[in-house]
């Protein structure tokens, strides 16, 4: 045997050569809108909630429409959706007690789904909520949709087998977390959960003991679709929903595919935002982002209608963003999910030093070890911008690189030794080294300590976690700051595991705000939250917020109507056609 | 999952009958051992010298890892996030290869790439090394027992190495890698870097020595039934003489080749682990894990992809070619 | 032989079920609590604990075993959510994918079957057929590179050639589709044109071995007394080298070839990840990051059964075709 290295190696130049010649790099590039705002209004008036939606200019029907993403979704079932692709897909084919106009642009309008209006205040404390049923609603056999299908859903969600859902509408009519002890559905399956009733086919009605002025938002959750009891197979139903939406599932292949076809029971003078222009959808799986985007690029075959649902990767967006001729199949957005680095206020009870990681922070680097512009976008606030009512400020203004010397000040000489928990995979113990040699320039000792990334979640909402420092993502239900401050930081909320409040942040003060707040109806909490996002801030630094994500996506030259919705930050495909 | 095929090589390049038989004392014209002969063949051979020249190069970039560090001046750890764009990828041409930055710097952190090689060469090659011997170590025992013992510790060991191949490596490495470190080091304290190539190495014991095991019986199988073993027992020589001093001497050579086939296929299965997200982990410095990172920026930053990529093609060629040049050196009757 | 047989099959028997045990144990030492994923806001321990229980998760991990045992040799009931009772050989039911396990293998057993089975013949027969060609001229240029080109995929990786692969012929040319699964009974084309990267990237890491150990193989047979009696009888080339020589050359490949194809039945997860399909190994990963143990033992222990059938194979077709081989 004699072979030449030289063969081998020049085979394996030639192959490196031809992948890329290099130009020079002078750093130009197109950055994200950070100005987007939201604002939001629940309708007053019954017309907004009426059908049918506004036409989508240019739009046309037929053909199909294929959404690319690496795992399933992991559940179907309405009350079982809470991931965030379940989120977009649901609205195709069931519908909800309310739900949201979205403009893609930032204006939002709560409006009745199934219901005329988004919900009656009936004694204007929030205790009482009325929904009437619209006429001419049926499921996919034509059969109509009632109060009682309606009811049968929400009532379903109380069974423990049904996991993954959210859990607003059984904790408040049960009036505690621990609602399936409460009341148990599978004995009492032909009765309502407590405060549930349904005085006619065309009348639901909610009845708290507390006041819940959220519930017109909780309600556009895909929690409140019906279901016909008959049509019940409990787990299972996560491979057949029964439609109520414009497009019915014919087709489940797990981890394969899912084919959503017409459903022609659906009336679309009774819907005021879903559209039904595709003859169908297709959610292919199994492809990784990177091969997701490069077949988009290609825009041959069927990904010409296709969309990548998994995002531009970071580290494909350099060619994608300097690609002009790819810039009119782009959506760029920053989204509502806020990243902080949570500050462990049981561990680290001194506000000097909460306020000198405040300062030390450097969003600018952080943000280039994550992928750039494209990726995340710095945020000083604990409220995302796409927040109803959001104001922007700064509580430890350290400019985009941070200021290590204002951090040294502040910590007077003292060196605080401080554990931050990173998960293990690659991405995170990247960002792990990354806010390490951060910090350690304005004068902290930083361990980086990996936990298993399975379990890392779990681990830091314990309430005796052993770290110091853990970065947190919160994407909140709706755009409220009901839905962000409270959950993360009312100290009475925290328990021995499964904590939202990572921070562990209980002030007494800031709790009694939160009362105070959630008491107002919804139209005016908006500035109240901001306010107080300042003086949380201000006040105790419990945390250092450090980015929203951006949303960077793909589509094909074919795909039409899609837009980053302004309540999750993900595709949105109640627009959505198949350009001829 | 078997870890690469490459070590199964060995197993059967020697067939039972291809051992050189010792030399009789006293009956050579010059007297030159086996050892003697094989390593004259070796330098005769260009391949053999240019391959083993490469793996030297290696070995002396990573001992001198520190010293080489010294006079290039920059910290493995150190980032350069000045000059990388707003997507995070290094300005400048090719990757940011300048006159300081060798190899042009990794995106988003913004390290040397140069430096980080050159400690990713020490980390890795560490592991395949310790690996390979460990694994050659526990195979060679395993085989010898099993082969000269025979009977049930035959079948005994026999039926382990079936259950070591059936293992879900997978299964193993996802559960041990993470569980292990919480274990032995607390909640607040950080798992040295060296820990986790422990486990790493462990690992790669726990499931590569079965080939080196299966080779070693057979080679002893057959041996058993020589004459000049018989000779020796008839003898009455004891077991340890019997085993050190008549068996090993005969088998060292596919011992020795199948040693240098599987330290390569450690290299890349480090790589693999990366992959599967349970190998080295930042800020270590480690090829397998820079391969695989890098493999993303395969459009956007090609200058990422080719050093480590062709080093790692380098060094698992050059070992390749090396375990081959040995074998023939060893036993020339495959290479006439 | 039936003696043989018999033994063989005992000791792969206590094989299978040494490793469902350490699998069993290994699943609940990993670093997360299949649980705690199915409520992610608003948790509390105590309804976590009744999902526990719902799942069947918080009895004695002996009874779990048991259970799960008795299945897959009697069959048994489960609640009716997971459809009833479970003839055997019962994988269990799966709460992440909503179906019975056993319908899970079938849809992804055939994808890994379709993509080891055409690898395996292409690298045989590319890995042998280069090693006889070298053998047969060799010193030649024809030689060199040939041995140049199987040693190049040796020292290369799945995930590196794979991914370039795709980018040049997939993503620039369009010379080869995206790589998807179709049954080959419903469209053998596209069976083929979904699959023929993964062949191809398989088969050229693979072939090198076969390569190397067919050229080495060869020319020690071709040095053998038989060979040159036969030579020296008249006999064609052709009968010789094809008849006789490879005859003697196979049974080293044979035993290789039987711990390759057995090992990647099991699973080619780097093969499937880096193609984005979803095959046995695919699938064995997702159950470990999902915590879904019905699904992870039965994916370990089909891999495990032909890793171990296989190795019995190669003990068998080393019988046939080498009489000096006695099973005994």
């Amino acid at each position: 045997m004699r072979p030449r290295v030289a063969v081998a190696a020049g085979s394996a130049i030639v192959l490196f050569a031809a992948l890329g010649a290099c130009g020079k790099n002078t750093g130009q590039g197109t950055a994200t809108d950070n100005n987007r705002t939201t604002t939001g209004v629940i309708a007053t008036d019954p017309k907004d909630s009426m059908g049918p939606a506004a036409p989508v200019p240019g739009a046309t029907k037929g053909g199909t429409f294929y959404v690319l993403r690496q795992p399933k979704i992991n559940h179907l079932d309405p009350q079982r959706v809470y991931s965030f692709a379940g989120l977009s897909a649901a609205p195709l084919y069931s519908r909800f007690l309310t739900t949201w106009k979205d403009d893609g642009k930032g204006h939002l309008t709560l409006v009745g789904d199934l219901a005329t209006t988004p919900g009656k205040d009936v004694k204007g404390d929030c205790t009482t909520w009325q929904f009437t049923i619209k006429d001419g609603v049926k499921f996919e056999d034509g059969s109509p949709i009632t109060s009682k299908e309606i009811a049968y859903g929400i009532a379903r969600s109380f069974d423990p087998d049904l996991t993954g859902g959210p859990t607003y509408l059984q904790e408040w009519l049960a009036n505690t977390p621990e609602y399936d002890t409460a009341w148990d559905f599978k004995a009492n399956k032909t009765s309502l959960p407590p405060g549930l009733t349904t005085p006619d086919a065309k009348t639901l009605v909610f009845t708290f003991q507390k006041p819940h002025c959220d519930l017109p938002f909780a309600a556009s959750l895909p929690f409140t679709a019906p279901m016909p009891p008959a049509k019940d197979t409990g787990v299972n139903y996560d491979n057949q929903p029964f439609s109520s939406g414009p497009y019915k599932i014919t087709k489940i292949v797990p981890g394969v595919q899912m084919v959503l076809e017409r459903n022609t029971n659906w009336d679309p003078a009774t819907d005021p935002v879903r559209h039904q222009y595709p003859d169908s959808f297709v959610w292919s799986y199994g492809a990784d982002a990177t091969a997701e985007a490069n077949r988009i690029i290609s825009d041959s075959g069927p990904d010409a209608s296709a969309i990548s649902w998994d995002g531009v990767p970071s580290t494909l967006t350099a060619a994608v963003a300097g690609n002009a001729s790819l810039k009119d199949r782009t959506l760029l957005e920053p989204t509502p999910s806020a990243n902080r680095l949570t500050i462990n206020m049981q561990r680290v009870t001194d506000l000097s030093i909460r306020q000198a990681l405040n300062y030390a922070i450097d969003r600018d680097d952080l943000i280039k070890a994550l992928g750039g512009a494209t990726v995340a976008s710095p945020l000083t606030t604990l409220m995302p911008p796409a927040t109803l009512g959001y104001q922007q400020y700064d509580a430890y203004p350290a400019g985009p690189n941070g200021n290590p010397e204002k951090a040294k000040q502040l910590l007077n000489g003292r060196t605080p030794e401080l554990v931050l928990g990173v998960a293990d995979d690659d991405q995170d113990t990247q960002i792990g080294t990354q806010v390490k040699n951060n910090l350690e320039k304005a004068g902290f000792k930083i361990t980086v300590k990996t936990i298993p990334q399975d379990s890392k979640l779990d681990e830091t909402k314990k309430k005796n976690n052993p770290w110091d420092l853990y970065i947190d993502t919160w994407g909140a239900d709706w755009p409220s700051g009901a839905s962000i401050l409270p959950p993360l930081f009312d100290g009475r909320t925290i328990k021995d595991e499964g904590n939202s409040d990572t921070s562990f942040m209980n002030d007494s003060a800031i709790n009694a705000e939160f009362d105070r707040i959630l008491a107002m109806p919804p139209a005016q909490q908006g500035p109240e939250w901001a306010k107080l996002d300042k003086r949380i801030m201000t006040q105790d630094a419990p945390a250092v917020p450090l980015y929203v994500d951006v949303a960077f996506y793909l589509h094909g030259s074919k795909a039409g109507g899609l837009f980053i919705g302004s309540v999750f930050g993900y595709p949105e495909f109640v627009n959505a056609f198949v350009k001829p | 999952m078997s870890l690469s095929p490459v070590e199964d090589i060995a197993l059967s390049e020697f067939s039972p009958g291809t051992v050189a038989e010792p030399a009789a004392p006293g009956s050579g014209f010059v007297g030159r051992s086996p050892g003697q002969l094989a390593w004259a063949r070796l330098r005769r051979d260009r391949v053999a010298m240019v391959s083993g020249g490469v793996l030297v190069f290696f070995f002396l970039v990573a001992l001198a890892a520190p010293l080489i560090q010294w006079a290039y001046g920059t910290d493995p750890q150190q980032q350069f996030q000045d000059s990388l764009d707003l997507y995070g990828m290094p300005l400048g041409y090719a990757g940011g290869v300048t006159g300081s930055h060798w190899f042009g710097l990794e995106p988003s952190l913004g390290r040397d790439i140069f430096i980080r090689m050159v400690y990713g060469l020490r980390t890795s090659l560490f592991i395949a090394l310790a690996a390979g011997v460990i694994t050659t170590v526990i195979g060679v025992l395993a085989g010898v027992l099993a082969g000269y013992a025979g009977g049930w510790l035959d079948a005994v060991i026999g039926w382990v190495t079936d259950f070591a191949l059936a293992m879900p490596f997978l299964i193993v490495a996802l559960a041990l890698v993470p569980t292990v470190s919480l274990r032995f080091y607390g909640p607040r304290e950080a798992v040295p870097s060296s820990f986790r190539v422990a486990v790493l190495i462990t690992v790669f014991a726990l499931f590569g020595w079965t080939s080196a095991a299966r080779l070693v019986r057979g080679q002893v199988v057959s041996l058993r039934e020589r004459e000049f073993i018989e000779a020796a027992r008839a003898s009455g020589v004891s077991t340890a003489h019997m085993l050190f001093r008549q068996v090993l001497p005969n088998i060292w050579a596919p011992i020795l080749v199948s040693f240098s086939l599987a330290v390569p296929s450690y290299v890349t299965g480090e790589a693999v682990l990366s992959f599967l997200g349970v190998g080295i982990v930042d800020p270590t410095p480690d090829f397998g894990a820079m391969i695989f990172r890098s493999i993303h920026y395969l459009q956007t930053d090609p200058t990422y992809v080719f050093f480590p990529g062709v080093t790692i093609f380098i060094l698992v060629l050059a070992f390749n070619l090396f375990g081959d040049a040995v074998r023939d050196a060893l036993d020339p009757r495959s290479n006439r | 032989m039936l003696r043989f047989l018999i033994r063989r099959v005992l000791s792969a028997t206590l094989v299978l079920f040494a490793i469902s045990v350490l699998t069993f144990l290994m699943f609940f030492a990993l670093p997360r609590d299949p649980v705690t994923s199915m409520c992610p806001k608003n948790c509390n321990p105590a309804r976590l604990e009744r999902v526990r229980a719902e799942l069947g998760l918080s009895d004695p991990l002996y009874q779990q075993y048991a259970g799960y045992m008795k299945g897959i040799v009697l069959g048994r009931d489960l609640n009716s959510a997971e459809g009833g009772h479970c003839a055997a050989p019962c994988l269990g039911y799966s709460y992440i994918n909503s179906e019975p396990v056993s319908r899970t293998i079938a849809r992804v057993l055939p994808v890994t079957l379709s993509i080891v089975i055409p690898a395996a013949v292409l690298w045989l027969a590319l890995g042998v057929g280069l090693g006889m060609v070298s053998a047969l001229r060799r010193g030649s240029v024809l030689d060199r590179l040939a041995i140049g080109f199987s040693l190049t995929g040796a020292s290369l990786q799945i995930y590196f050639v794979g991914a370039v692969l795709l980018l040049v012929f997939t993503y620039t040319l369009h010379l080869v589709p995206v790589p998807h699964y179709t049954s080959i009974t419903q469209n053998p084309a596209d069976w083929a044109s979904g699959l023929v990267l993964a062949w191809v990237t398989l088969a050229f890491l693979f072939s090198a071995i076969y390569a190397r150990l067919s050229r080495a193989q060869m020319l020690e047979t071709l040095s053998e007394d038989f060979i040159r009696t036969a030579r020296s009888k008249g006999l064609p080339k052709f009968r010789v080298y094809g008849q006789h020589a490879l005859r003697a050359a196979i049974t080293p490949i044979v035993t290789i070839a039987g711990m390759d194809i057995g090992g990647a039945l099991g699973g080619t997860v780097v093969t499937e990840t880096t193609f984005g399909i979803q095959g046995l190994g695919r699938t064995t990963w997702d159950a470990v990051r999902e915590g879904d143990l019905p699904t992870l033992m039965a994916t370990v222990l089909i891999a495990a059964v032909f890793i171990v059938v296989a190795n019995i194979v190669v003990d068998i077709v080393y019988a046939f075709i080498d009489p000096r081989v006695r099973l005994g």
